[in-house]
């Protein structure tokens, strides 16, 4: 399998100074793709300075997308309404599937390789790192950016971390 | 950074790696790159099973595709009396997703006739939206309900001893496990792969699209049609075995693969269809494959608006003026959307339909519509065709084309 290199790594928090990620317009009631767009965010500039990518990187940069369980807190929500035979909130149906806040994020990278998403068996950025290998392996990108997230369960805290990679 | 690297087409043993962009952008690619001596072998499909609103098994799910037999009715598995849409192409019990998958599993790995060893050094790959348990879960007891938790015991209960990965890239999740389970067996990873993909219609998913609007209001799926109004989901269950060419028997072969993005919108699709185009041609371009040899596209075709225009204009771009012959249907018109199985199911019929020489039906068609000036199937058709392609798109603007091809 391909190596890799990696050009730059973010987490949300970073510090005490790092509230909850910032609203997200379009996605509501949960913390999951706040989270991956903050933290995207933050990773991505530290490469790039400021959206879009740089146009010769972008088009193939991939976008994986790593969380065992999801978006929870929506999951919940959706379980709560159909048990109690109300109708579902309209916009919960955008953010389903992980992979609508990649479509959010690739659209303001600029960013039009491969967008994949993974509920990993093990520690989520080693896979990640061996989904991203595969995919540059296979020349479907040149980079990809590993989003990693988990909502809190219990009396955690919600974390993510990104790493931008490439061919090592 | 490195760059992509530029290969020649016509004479890289790794065709396909990397297109230029001025031939990713120019209006279609009508003749192969490369001889068929210098092709590489396809990664073969040794086994396939498949569960749908049809029954059990792969044939006649295939039997309905091939006369564009539709099997919407009434949902009578959980109470939709709140819902818009009443309407969804279900088996007839209540069916368990874990069970079902165990079962397909299994049926794949004795249809490619893989012994206990060669199972145990198979990775399986599995396409679910996720365990639908844990939205009703104890908030403490949430952890034991994933995606991957299902993979790994699907493994355990088959005895699939590689690695495991769960895949949940909503409609693309499927076929991007199949992608890179070919590339896997491709770059020498594994021998055989198993991948799984399942999703039998329920109540969750089933209220979002209802309050999403994206569900057909007229009980049918009509691809490409005037007059379509959305999507109706579906149960799908599927798995397929893949292996590198002469370790089994090869009931279709799979030629060339791609993922794209369009990094256009968070649940739209590039109306121009550029990122599944591109797909398209890179699928092409790693087979060796000329897009004039391409005799059936099993589209996406979701039955949305946005969607098959966008999809159209994809195939538009990708074939240029052979888009206009290229015969093309959408196998949801009769199965529906099984989501994260809907596109396993779909290279299931596709394969089996390459097999016996025959086209599946796009049901449900009314009449033209301006935006998709395609050769739709609307009438069983015999065919002597060796490639077929599968599409699949996805929110987010995820991409993938399978090329198939005839053993």
């Amino acid at each position: 399998m391909t190596g890799l290199a990696v050009i730059c790594r973010a987490a949300w928090p970073e510090s005490t100074e790092d509230g909850p990620a910032p609203p997200l317009p379009g996605f509501v009631y949960s913390t999951f793709s706040p989270l991956v767009a903050a933290v995207a965010d933050r990773c991505l500039a530290r490469s790039h300075a400021s959206p879009p990518a740089d146009p010769a990187r972008g088009p193939r940069t991939a976008t994986v997308l790593v969380s065992r369980y999801g978006d929870v807190t929506s999951a919940v929500l959706v379980a709560e309404a159909v048990d109690a035979g109300r109708r579902v909130a309209p916009l919960l149906f955008y953010q389903a599937v992980p992979n609508a806040v990649a479509g959010y994020l690739t659209a303001r990278w600029g960013l039009t390789g491969p967008v994949v998403c993974v509920s990993p068996v093990g520690d989520a950025m080693t896979e990640g790192m061996a989904v991203a290998a595969g995919l540059i392996e296979d020349g479907d990108a040149d980079e990809a950016l590993i989003v990693a997230v988990e909502q809190a369960m219990g009396s955690g805290v919600d974390s993510a971390s990104a790493v931008l990679v490439g061919a090592g | 950074m490195h760059r992509c690297r530029r290969y020649d087409r016509r004479t890289a043993p790794d065709a396909g790696r990397c297109l230029p962009d001025s031939e990713l952008e120019s209006g279609g690619l009508t003749r192969p790159y490369t001889s068929s001596s210098t092709r590489p072998a396809p990664v073969a499909i040794a086994g396939m099973a498949a569960v749908s609103a049809f029954g059990r098994g792969t044939g006649p799910l295939l039997d309905a595709a091939l006369a564009g037999r539709p099997a919407f009715r009434a949902v009578d598995r959980f109470d939709v009396s709140a819902r818009r849409v009443t309407v969804a192409a279900t088996l007839p019990d209540s069916p368990g997703l874990l069970d079902e998958l165990i079962d397909a599993v299994d049926a794949a790995c004795a249809d490619a006739d893989l012994s206990a060893a060669q199972r145990r050094d198979a990775p399986l790959l599995l396409a679910v939206h996720g365990d639908a348990a844990i939205g009703r879960a104890p908030a403490a007891q949430r952890s034991g309900h994933s995606a991957a938790a299902l993979a790994e015991a699907i493994a355990g209960k088959c005895g699939l001893g590689g690695s495991v990965r769960a895949y949940t890239s909503a409609c693309v999740a499927a076929s991007t496990a199949v992608a890179d389970a070919a590339a896997m067996v491709r770059h020498g990873h594994a021998r055989r792969v198993v991948v799984a993909a399942g999703y039998l219609v329920e109540p969750d998913q089933f209220a979002l699209f209802d309050a999403g609007r994206a569900l057909a209001t007229d009980g049918a799926v009509r691809p490409f049609s005037a007059g379509r109004t959305g999507l109706l989901l579906g149960d799908g269950v599927g798995a397929v075995v893949l292996c590198a060419a002469g370790d089994s028997r090869v009931r279709c072969g799979v030629a060339g693969w791609a993922r794209t993005g369009d990094g256009y919108h968070v649940v739209q699709p590039s109306p121009d269809g550029a990122g599944l185009a591109r797909a398209v041609r890179t699928a092409l371009t790693r087979a060796g494959v000329g897009a004039d040899e391409v005799g059936y596209v099993n589209a996406h075709g979701s039955g949305t608006t946005a969607s098959d225009a966008a999809e159209a204009a994809a195939l538009r771009r990708a074939f240029g003026q052979l888009a206009e012959r290229v015969p093309v249907s959408s196998t949801k018109s009769v199965h529906g959307q099984a989501l994260e199985a809907s596109s396993l199911l779909e290279l299931i019929v596709t394969a089996l339909a390459l097999e016996r020489g025959e086209l599946p039906v796009n049901a449900g068609f009314l009449g033209p519509d301006e935006q998709c000036p395609l050769s739709l199937v609307l009438a069983p058709r015999r065919t002597s065709v060796h490639y077929g392609l599968t599409l699949n798109a996805a929110f987010g603007g995820a991409n993938t084309a399978l090329l198939l091809v005839a053993p």
